[in-house]
């Protein structure tokens, strides 16, 4: 035989068995149309299926198989064209029968081109997927059931295997999927296309067993491409017999699923996620119930708050978690039960742990259902409200403790501005009165000793009246121009008297030209109140006061001759009321330093406490010299 | 007009009652109101007007600011020098208000008072 012979014998060979495919599937309609769409052949299923005989079909336009419809023309040709262009079109959708009902199916229409590429007609697959062919198709589980397309399409490799499962034709779907050319396929057996594991176990011919004997098999499982790829496959094989009975062979139609998987496998994933998700959550307990309200799934949250792992409460009722006195009283089913009618049940109430401690919680049941409405469990999300119970009583604690301060600053300032009006009289008075007994030395030194201490007390209330102003938030800074050198040569003057009764040397060594805007008052205050300070503790020695620039502000150091400050009390110097320690708040309201460091801040500078090198302490303040950014000030 | 007085408009009566006490010991007679109206009221029937008017801020019935602007609207009182006590340290931004002379800081030392007084009513030319 020539090999032209041999040729056209193969193609006589395979018209032959696309035939018998084709007629022997009656649950398909599987026909060809001309280019303009008249059908140009039928097959049994296409007879089943809409009720025409081929000799009614044949010739008619497509239109025949459609409800009647004012567009049916222009779908039709949208839906040929569309296979024209793309090489094929699919839908679901509704076709009339030849007794005018309509059912519901899917269609597969396939351009079908020569060597050349000239457009030969369709060929189109229905499937008629309406639920009574479902109810029948399930009926005739046994028989073969699979969809076959013409060799034109790309989507399936379609092919048959003679008995043994050799290789017998080959389609363009197969040749897309598996990557073997038809020459290169053809009388080999099936078995290459599975992977290695699945051959040595006898997959194949397995596969082939069940067809041969139930009909049919479908299998989803890993093939094999000719490049060495897997892929995840979709595979109906069907044996395929003639009419007396014997087996021709089968049919076989592979469909690869990789897509399809890999959307599966995202959903896995994310399925996955969520109960990652669930398990991981700690504040809430996350747990479901079945229909009766026992324990099904169980979170780490619920194993924290609960205190039951997993494997010791899987199984229980939810009333194992309620008090004793509201399990018997039957709450748990109560609550099940509103949960049920309601859709949800939202509650807060007692609760008890494993170890039988109990807490307060928000419980939210929710009622769930499947996808049909059927009840298929509860979910359940609770949450430990005994930490929010405690913070809400911190808070109100908090809260009193606040307003108490407050009341005691308020009070503070109103005693000190009452105090200060009698001391201001007394020391008026005595004023008066030592400068009438300047001629009486005697009664004049007793009487210096009274002012003295008048003067004393009208400083510690002066230092009340700032320590509440500062707490209850009545500190205004008035900010003026100051030369350092001038305003500390004034202020120590008057610091003078009770440095020399200290037997203190009082030095000022300060540069020229350190300016800045500084409220006076507040600023002497600060020099007053550090070198008052110091003088209890320097008394004998010398202090000296420096100020000098440095970059953008201004450093004044005061360092005296005592006995310095203990390490561990340094960072303390400037807090308020230090009763533990602090030598230096010893003998005043300890308040002194404290109102110095606000008066330093407030400009937005820093006080800093040290020990000199050679014994003594040394305090420093620094003052930016301008006022930074928005500061709570009334310029002068 | 001889005003050779000093007003001292204070309620704290140990303050006011010192206050006089000292600026007569040292030559300056003085009289002393209780609050703001009490101050309006001597100052509407006195036959002669002070020369320095000594103003405490906190008072009840009417206070340092209230009678500061009823004397301001006096064109008889206007003139009047005054010399606002202040209890308040942060008595700067009142002086600029309230349009005073001097601000004499609580608790009033005696020499300050006196050398105020004497600057004021004393030193001061007296219009014709």
């Amino acid at each position: 035989m020539s090999d032209r012979e041999q040729g056209s014998r193969a193609n006589l060979l395979e018209d032959q068995r696309m035939r018998m495919i084709v007629e022997s599937l009656d649950e398909y309609a599987i026909f060809m149309l001309d280019p303009t769409g008249h059908i140009e052949s039928w097959n049994p299923g296409a007879e089943r299926i809409t009720g025409y005989t081929a000799r009614e079909a044949l010739g008619k336009h497509l239109s025949l198989l459609y409800p009647p419809g004012d567009d049916v023309q222009d779908r039709i040709e949208v839906e040929l064209s569309t296979a024209s262009r793309t090489g094929r079109y699919e839908e679901e959708g509704w076709r009339r029968r030849k007794d005018g009902s309509l059912f519901w199916c899917s269609v597969v229409l396939s351009a079908v081109r020569d060597a050349q590429g000239r457009l030969l007609g369709f060929a189109k697959v229905t499937r008629d997927i309406t639920t009574r062919r479902d109810a029948e198709t399930r009926l005739r589980e046994s028989e073969e059931r699979f969809r076959l397309l013409v060799s034109s399409v790309r989507d399936y490799a379609i092919f048959m295997l003679d008995p043994d499962g050799n290789i017998a034709s080959w389609n363009a779907g197969a040749e897309a999927i598996k990557g073997y050319t038809a020459d290169e396929i053809i009388g080999q057996h099936m078995s290459r296309f599975y992977t290695p594991e699945d051959a040595a176990a006898g997959r194949p011919a397995k596969l082939l067993g069940i067809a041969r004997t139930q009909g049919r098999v479908e299998d989803e499982g890993w093939r094999v491409r000719k490049d060495g790829r897997r892929f995840w496959a979709d595979v109906v094989l069907t044996a395929v017999f003639d009419g007396t009975g014997k087996l021709r062979g089968y049919a076989k139609v592979t469909r690869d699923l990789t897509d399809r998987r890999q959307a599966e496998e995202a959903l896995r994933q994310s399925e996955e996620r969520f109960r990652l998700l669930v398990e991981g959550v700690r504040d809430y307990a996350l747990d479901m119930l079945d229909r009766e309200g026992r324990v099904v799934t169980w979170n780490t949250g619920a194993q924290n708050i609960k205190g039951y792992t997993a494997d010791e409460v899987i199984g229980r009722h939810i009333s194992t978690f309620y008090t004793p006195e509201d399990a018997a009283s039957g709450k748990a089913e109560a609550e099940l039960t509103t949960a049920l009618n309601e859709g949800r049940f939202e509650e807060e109430g007692w609760r008890v742990r494993k170890d039988g401690s109990r807490f307060w919680a928000n419980v939210v049941l929710t009622a769930v259902r499947n996808a049909q409405g059927q009840h298929v469990g509860y979910a359940k999300v609770t949450r430990d409200l005994s930490d929010r119970r405690r913070l809400e009583e911190e808070r109100l604690r908090l809260a009193q403790a606040q307003e108490a301060i407050r009341l005691r600053d308020e009070f503070l300032s109103i005693a000190s501005h009452e105090l200060k009006t009698p001391i201001a009289a007394l020391q008026l008075q005595l004023d008066n009165l030592r400068e009438r007994l300047a001629g009486d030395p005697g009664n004049a030194s007793r009487l210096d000793r009274a002012i003295r201490s008048s003067d004393r007390l009208a400083t510690l209330i002066e230092l009340l009246l700032d320590v509440s102003r500062i707490s209850t938030g009545r500190f205004v800074l008035h900010r003026q121009k100051l030369d350092l050198k001038e305003a500390l040569t004034e202020w120590l003057e008057r610091l003078a008297e009770p440095a020399r009764r200290a037997s203190v040397a009082l030095e000022l060594q300060a540069e020229d030209g350190v300016v800045g805007e500084w409220d006076p008052v507040r600023l002497e205050q600060v020099v007053s109140n550090i070198v008052s300070n110091s003088l209890k503790y320097a008394a004998g020695t010398r202090i000296v006061v420096r100020a000098q620039r440095e970059g953008g502000s201004a450093l004044i150091e005061v360092e005296d001759g005592g006995p310095g400050i203990p390490e561990e009390a340094l960072p303390r110097v400037f807090e308020r009321f230090e009763r533990a320690a602090p030598m230096r708040n010893y003998g005043g309201l300890g308040l002194g330093l404290y109102v110095v460091r606000q008066i330093v801040e407030a400009h937005g500078g820093s006080a800093h406490a040290a020990n000199a090198p050679g014994g003594g302490a040394v305090l420093s303040v620094r003052l930016p010299c301008l006022p930074q950014g928005a500061t709570a000030e009334a310029a002068q | 007009m001889n005003r050779h007085h000093v007003l001292v408009v204070e309620d704290d009566e140990e303050i006011r009652e010192t206050v006089i006490e000292v600026l007569e010991d040292h030559g300056l007679p003085a009289l002393g109101a209780e609050n703001g109206r009490a101050a309006l009221n001597l100052l509407a029937g006195a036959a002669s007007l002070p020369c320095l008017i000594l103003l405490d801020l906190m008072m009840p019935v009417m206070d340092g600011r209230t009678f500061r602007a009823h004397q301001l609207n006096d064109s008889r009182l206007a003139t009047i020098p005054v010399v606002v006590f202040s209890a308040n340290r942060d008595a700067g931004s009142h002086a600029e208000e309230l349009r005073v002379n001097r601000i004499l800081p609580k608790p009033v030392k005696l020499n300050e008072l006196l050398t105020i007084a004497r600057e004021i009513c004393v030193d001061a030319p007296q219009p014709a």
